[in-house]
Order: C-alpha cells, then sequence, then structure tokens
C-alpha cells in the first residue's frame, strides 16, 4: 500500500481532483506530473486537494505550476485546494513563496472545485 | 574546527534518498526537542539541499549525497555535501527531475543560519543551522523574493501578486 498515494477523483463530473495524501518531493514528483496530464487529459476543469498531504517541496510546486500554466492554455479551470488545518510542511511553503493566490489556493475541496468550474483561472468565481 | 557528526547519513545520490534523510532528521529533532514549526523549515531546507545534490550534483553519473547533524550547544546543524562538479546548478530542462530554482532561496528564508561552500570539480556543501530557541522567523529577515516567471522558473526579481496567466 502506497503510503502517499496520489489518485484521481472524478465524482465531481466536469472537474477532476486530484487528491495528493502523504509527503512529497523529488521522488513522487514524476508521479504527480503523470497525474496532472491524466487530469488535464480529460478536458475539464482541475483542482488539486492537498489536505492530506504533510510535506510538499519546490519540486511539487513546479509540477503544480506546470500543469496550471498548461491548463490554463486549454482555458481549464485549476486550483488547489487545502483543508481547514493546513499542516506546517505544505502551508509554509506556500506562505513564503506568496504562491496562494496565484495557483490559487483556497480553503475545502467544494469550494475548489466550484472556482475550477466558474472561470479557467479559478481566481474571478 | 569542525564537530564530529552525530549522524552521519552517506546514500546515493538518488530522488529516493531524500524522504530517508527526512526521516533521520525527523528523528534527531524529536530527541533534541525542536518545536514543530522548526522541524517543518527543517525538514524543508534539508529536503532542498539533498534535492539540489540529487538534480545537479553529478549530471548524468553516479555519486554519494552525505548528510552531517550535530547537536550544538545553540542549534542542530545539518551539513548537505556532494562530490560533485561545484556549485553551479544548471538549468534542467528533463521533464523527470525539472528544476523550478527555489532551492537556495527556500533554505536562506528557512534556516536560522545557511552558508554555501563549493570549488569546482571538488563538491558543493550546503550547511544549515536550527536553533533550539528562535527569537524570529528567519523567512522574514530572508525573504523568498519575487514569483514564478512566463518560463515556470523562479524569477527572484518578478514581482508578486498579479496572478500571471
Amino acid at each position: 500500500m502506497d503510503a502517499n498515494p496520489i489518485v484521481l477523483d472524478d465524482a465531481a463530473g466536469d472537474v477532476v481532483v486530484v487528491v495528493v495524501e502523504g509527503e512529497h518531493d523529488i521522488y513522487t514528483a514524476p508521479a504527480l506530473r503523470d497525474r496532472l496530464d491524466e487530469a488535464i487529459g480529460r478536458g475539464g476543469g482541475i483542482v488539486v486537494d492537498l489536505t492530506g498531504a504533510t510535506f510538499v517541496d519546490s519540486s511539487v510546486l513546479g509540477a503544480l505550476l506546470d500543469a496550471r500554466r498548461r491548463a490554463l492554455e486549454a482555458d481549464q479551470g485549476f486550483v488547489v485546494c487545502v483543508g481547514d488545518s493546513v499542516e506546517p510542511g505544505v502551508q509554509r511553503i506556500l506562505d513564503i513563496t506568496g504562491l496562494v493566490p496565484i495557483l490559487p489556493v483556497v480553503s475545502g475541496r467544494d469550494a475548489a472545485i466550484d472556482a475550477a468550474r466558474a472561470t479557467p483561472n479559478g481566481a474571478g468565481g | 574546527m569542525s564537530a564530529a557528526p552525530d549522524v552521519r547519513l552517506t546514500m546515493p545520490a538518488r530522488p529516493e534518498g531524500v524522504a530517508v534523510v527526512r526521516q533521520a532528521l525527523a528523528g534527531m529533532a524529536d530527541a533534541l526537542d525542536f518545536d514543530a514549526a522548526v522541524l517543518a523549515d527543517m525538514k524543508m531546507a534539508v529536503s532542498e539541499a539533498c534535492t539540489n545534490v540529487v538534480v545537479h550534483a553529478y549530471a548524468d553519473s553516479e555519486g554519494v549525497l552525505e548528510v552531517d547533524m550535530i547537536a550544538e550547544d545553540a542549534g542542530l546543524t545539518i551539513r548537505v555535501r556532494d562530490h560533485g562538479s561545484g556549485i553551479q546548478p544548471q538549468v534542467t530542462q528533463s521533464r523527470e527531475v525539472p528544476a523550478l530554482g527555489l532551492g537556495l532561496p527556500l533554505i536562506a528564508a528557512l534556516s536560522d543560519s545557511f552558508e554555501l561552500q563549493g570549488r569546482a570539480g571538488r563538491g558543493t556543501e550546503v550547511r544549515m543551522t536550527f536553533l533550539y530557541a528562535r527569537e524570529s522567523d528567519p523567512a522574514a529577515a530572508n525573504p523568498v523574493t519575487g514569483s514564478v516567471g512566463d518560463d515556470g522558473r523562479w524569477d527572484s526579481d518578478a514581482t508578486r501578486g498579479t496572478p500571471a496567466g
């Protein structure tokens, strides 16, 4: 059993959720990129849910930013979400890089799905 | 002059080793009763230093990643070392190991002190210290500046606050 799973959840229909749990770094970033490619390939909005993530490094941010750029080029919404309480190993890097408004990062999966559905960049809806 | 390490890890410089270093570091920090927020900074900074070794140090050849952890009076010092080509990180375009270029800015922001030593052809050593009792947030003194550029790499001169798209 994978302690650091990355799975796609398409229960929301037109928005696919990439659920990222556990610790993620240079080792798991290629798998994350594959899942993000798969999500983008489905043609709808993309939400990356970091609620269950305990650690993400700059390799992960690089994968997210790359996927965001490609999603926006394809006119697909892209939004990252976190839970009510965020692990220090996730919150800190988001805070000090100033990427919260850029990715963007919102609280709660439902709000993220709505945002990814509402606008291509998720920030306005 | 350098103190003998309490913990020394030597392993192949491969992506799967970085999590092993974090695990060892967590155990060491737990024994030293570090605050969870400082531990989080430590894990992030050390991961970035190890990732730099994995991505940049040895080009296409195999090499080793060495990590020393030294408990000193004021804090924990961690040395991350390679025996690779030297300090200049190359721009890596590989899809498998894309470099955002945030590693060193993050290390500077998250550690209480930080030193980078390297000579061409003789490897690089990143030395970071994390204090047991912080008086201030190091990220306030050494903030990560800039934002992501159009090329997907970190641009330390970019202005923040406007989502580019």
